[in-house]
């Protein structure tokens, strides 16, 4: 009898255990497809978007929200996930032909240099809420004050279709 | 010991929860271990960021009498109140934003150069290595509207070496739709002069095609004057344009006018080109250009250049086909002559080995009438068969296989035999 019951309660630690890792995973995956908010500072005249205006904003070939105010492209450095969905949404380049790009965009005198590189979430909000004309990508999760943030194609983050993800 | 039933089902359990494991998608684990960098990172910034700025702030504040010499290591952040931590956040995104910030003029340069070795079956062609063009290239925002760039070459000759401004120009923004910029340029006729300019690395041949080869003739590559661009509000076309004014050829037509017109009579130049947002990656345009042309052994043209071209650069398949008609009237004598070249070239990223390798094929014809009195004749088909492997982000290696020959229409001409050619280069941007 008590043998059985050490057995049992053997069972239900290892059953735990296999449950634990399992949800463990899931839970990883699910933030994993967290949505990228754009976000931009509170004087830019912009609150909507279609993606294919994003990607021309981000690929430099719209370059003014207005005649006084000039577009300041943030990016966040390499391995952030921002980055990483911007390469691959906006893009839809790998890291090497994305500096190629830039390369090539300021030897053809299209711009004067490349996007402006951030090394931290909240640098980034505090250079978007003090740079005007500043637009950058942020986890949705945590958005802070004192940015504004752009609807995407008319969906915002958390949205079903919502593109950045 | 443990029981058999028992001894199963902890296998089945540790296999099955292995197996999951195993069955993750090693992209997703790679995600995770990025994200965890990425907050590490994030974290020891922001750690390097706070110390920095507390041994800035401890030595820059004046020491007062009421002040203990030494303070505990440790004690300051315990005495320092909330409004103090966030004046220190703040003093940090100040420090950032202020190496973020542009200060003007602020130069930037970059250079490309090449090395190449050729060896072909023409009659009298030597085998062997030669430089390639050395490119600076600098930019520099003067304000937030006013921009300065500048090409400059250094190339290599039998008996020297000589340099040459491809382009120097300063550039005043209004807004998205009118830019104006005054200098030298490489004329907005097609897409290859202006899109790879002399940065041997940035096209995927060796070689640019016959119609703007560096020193031809066949298109005015540059143009010094007046250029006004921009994009046009037309919604997902994404059209754009080029309007100049400016000296046109000079005597020589392979130059522009760099020190003056040489005939009192401007060349325009207009083009429109579209880059539709849902085919991201298509570019299509075409250009006119209109000049005067006063040779220097005397006669004078009328000439019309008309061009067209259709590019898609996204993706593994990379595709460019190009057209120009060079339209020349004799003032004098009303003589008319068209000639035209293009190109056509195909390539396409393996997928192997990131992408790294890259075949192509390039298809040219160029034909001149026997009518043709400003060009040198040289019509001809050329096919280039070629890879190139990107050795890093900014370094390739290109190997090709060229055939030229006359064109078709003068059978076997004598003065030009077929020739095969083999071509290597390797090309770097710095």
């Amino acid at each position: 009898m008590r043998s059985l019951l050490k057995r049992r309660r053997i069972l239900v630690v290892l059953a735990l255990f296999w449950l634990l890792s399992i949800h463990d995973r899931s839970s990883a995956q699910s933030a994993h497809e967290t949505d990228i908010a754009v976000v931009v500072n509170d004087d830019t005249p912009v609150v909507d978007l279609s993606l294919a205006e994003v990607r021309r904003v981000f690929l430099g070939e719209r370059q003014y929200w207005n005649a006084k105010l000039p577009v300041v492209l943030l990016i966040r450095a390499p391995v952030a996930r921002e980055r990483d969905v911007v390469l691959r949404v906006i893009y839809q380049m790998t890291e090497a032909q994305f500096k190629q790009y830039w390369v090539a965009k300021i030897f053809r005198a299209e711009v004067t240099g490349p996007p402006k590189i951030v090394y931290s979430n909240d640098l980034q909000y505090e250079l978007v809420s003090a740079m005007p004309g500043a637009i950058a990508f942020v986890d949705s999760r945590n958005i802070h004050p004192g940015v504004k943030v752009v609807r995407v194609d008319g969906m915002l983050p958390g949205d079903k279709n919502y593109p950045l993800r | 010991m443990m029981p058999k039933p028992l001894f199963f089902v902890t296998v089945l359990l540790f296999t099955a929860s292995f197996a999951k494991g195993q069955n993750a998608p090693v992209a997703e684990q790679t995600e995770q271990i990025k994200d965890l960098l990425a907050r590490v990172e994030q974290l020891e910034k922001q750690v390097a960021e706070l110390k920095a700025n507390q041994a800035a702030s401890a030595t820059l504040t004046p020491r007062t009498a009421d002040m203990p010499v030494n303070p505990p290591a440790h004690a300051e952040p315990y005495a320092r109140k909330p409004e103090q931590v966030h004046e220190h956040e703040t003093q940090i995104t100040q420090e950032a934003a202020r190496q973020l910030e542009t200060h003007y003029p602020s130069l930037q340069t970059r250079g490309f150069a090449d090395a190449d070795f050729s060896s072909t079956d023409q009659k009298g062609a030597d085998s062997g290595f030669n430089l390639g063009q050395f490119d600076l290239h600098l930019a520099s925002a003067l304000s937030q509207k006013i921009s300065y760039f500048a090409e400059i070459t250094v190339n290599a000759h039998p008996e020297n070496y000589t340099i040459e401004m491809e382009r120097s120009f300063i550039r005043y923004d209004y807004n998205d739709y009118f830019k104006i910029s005054f200098g030298r340029f490489h004329t907005p006729i097609g897409y290859w002069n202006t899109t790879f300019h002399h940065g041997a690395w940035l096209q995927t041949t060796i070689d640019r095609p016959f119609m703007v080869k560096v020193g031809g003739t066949f298109t005015p590559l540059h143009f010094v004057g007046v250029l006004a661009e921009g994009n046009i509000p037309s919604r997902g076309l994404g059209l754009g344009y080029n309007v100049g004014i400016g000296n046109g050829r000079g005597a020589l037509i392979a130059r522009p006018g760099d020190a003056g017109d040489v005939n009192n009579n401007r060349a325009w130049v207009a083009k429109l080109f579209a880059r539709p947002a849902k085919a991201y990656g298509l570019e299509l345009g075409g250009s006119f250009y209109r000049d005067k042309i006063s040779l220097s052994a005397g006669p004078e043209f009328r000439e019309w250049i008309a061009s067209g071209y259709l590019t898609w650069t996204k993706g593994a398949p990379e595709f460019l086909a190009e057209f120009d008609n060079v339209n020349h009237r004799n003032i004098a004598t009303n003589a008319v002559a068209n000639s035209n070249a293009a190109y056509v070239q195909f390539a396409y990223k393996l997928p192997w080995l990131e992408k790294t390798l890259k075949p192509y094929y390039r298809f040219e014809y160029t034909h001149m009438p026997l009518s043709e009195q400003v060009f040198t004749y040289q019509p001809q088909v050329e096919s280039i068969f070629g890879l190139r492997y990107d050795i890093s982000s900014f370094a390739a290696f290109k190997s090709e296989y060229r055939y030229s020959a006359s064109h078709p229409a003068q059978g076997g001409h004598p003065a030009m035999p077929a020739v095969n050619g083999l071509f290597f280069q390797t090309a770097f941007t710095f």
